[in-house]
């Protein structure tokens, strides 16, 4: 498989680099005015028209760039095959769970308003 | 001028160890492989590789107060004493400062550094523009004395898949020339998690080069050769 190898992976680390750049400074400018930040005022952004897409955009960055940044450790010091497949897997269920965990309540967030 | 030296022989099966020595320098020892040559003489058990002692063979590399150089271009004026010299870091070691460069010389053979044409032979020779041949400039110069791969911790890590700076200098070098046909071919070799993408532009082989050259620059131009040819 060669989705996440060689130049598509140094690819994919860099442009999840830059939207989670963007992003973040984004959130860091509108959030402070954003008051009072309560329940009501994340769940409102979080099922809003931009906001919950932004969000999504935001965990599905992360989770692409941890991935790249794990697997490049996990390449560098794990030399024991089985060992580095097994350390591989777990990353990828513990992101791939994060990312579907943050996918499921925005859904969930947007149908109930 | 008072040396600290990794001694090490394998056929006498004592462990590694760190030898003293002191040594006087006499006039016109300029530079560190003149104060090795002298202690030779005191020590002929001592094993290190030199051959041109003017920079141009690369066989006097090794760690110089934990900085890898060439002992033919070390000045001794500046050197902190004790002077502590190491064989290069992540190289099997076959005696005292002399490394084994088998894989070294292996990834260099596998990027094919050769000029590559199949296009028929001109009468006289293939020529280029000056622009053409200005692109070769801080590539072609390389003596692959292995100091840049020796100081590379990806090199380290994975000395058997990564091809290493010196190596991957020696790739773009052909990739950019303009006689050379088959630079899809070699970006295609290269475009390997292992082979080119274990660099995390440290940049310590552009640190430490003896000729002053950047393999990291030429690296981050592969990289832009695979983006361009993607995209």
């Amino acid at each position: 498989m060669r989705l996440f190898t060689g130049q598509r992976a140094w690819v994919v680390q860099r442009l999840s680099a830059l939207l989670l750049l963007v992003l973040i400074l984004l959130a860091m400018l509108a959030l402070p005015f954003a008051s009072p930040l309560d329940f009501s005022a994340w769940r409102a952004l979080a099922g809003g028209a931009l906001g919950g897409p932004l969000i999504a955009l935001l965990f599905g960055a992360l989770c692409a760039h941890a991935w790249v940044g794990m697997r490049d450790i996990v390449l560098d010091y794990l030399q024991p095959r089985g060992l580095r497949l097994a350390v591989l897997g777990l990353i990828t269920v513990v992101l791939l769970g994060v990312l579907a965990r943050v996918l499921l309540s925005l859904a969930m967030v947007a149908l109930a308003a | 001028m008072r040396l600290n030296i990794y001694r090490y022989d394998p056929e006498r099966g004592d462990p590694p160890r760190m030898q003293a020595y002191d040594v006087q320098p006499e006039a016109g020892d300029k530079k560190l492989l003149d104060l090795l040559m002298r202690l030779r003489v005191q020590d002929d058990s001592l094993s290190f590789r030199r051959s041109c002692r003017e920079g141009v063979c690369g066989s006097d590399a090794m760690n110089i107060n934990g900085r890898n150089g060439l002992a033919c271009l070390t000045a001794l004026d500046g050197l902190k004493e004790p002077i502590v010299l190491r064989p290069l870091p992540g190289f099997p070691v076959i005696r005292d400062l002399v490394v084994d460069m088998t894989q070294f010389f292996a990834h260099y053979h596998s990027i094919r550094p050769w000029l590559i044409n199949d296009e028929p032979l001109p009468e006289r020779e293939r020529l280029q523009t000056p622009t053409e041949r200005e692109r070769l400039d801080g590539l072609y110069e390389c003596i692959l004395c292995a100091c840049c791969s020796a100081f590379c911790p990806s090199y380290w890590w994975n000395p058997d898949k990564f091809i290493g700076p010196s190596g991957l200098l020696q790739a773009y070098r052909f990739i950019a020339d303009s006689r050379d046909t088959a630079s899809a071919e070699r970006l295609d070799f290269l475009d390997d998690v292992y082979r080119l993408y274990r660099c995390r532009t440290i940049m310590n082989c552009t640190e430490v080069c003896p000729k002053g050259l950047s393999p990291s620059h030429a690296i981050e131009r592969i990289r832009l050769a695979l983006l361009q040819r993607s995209s």
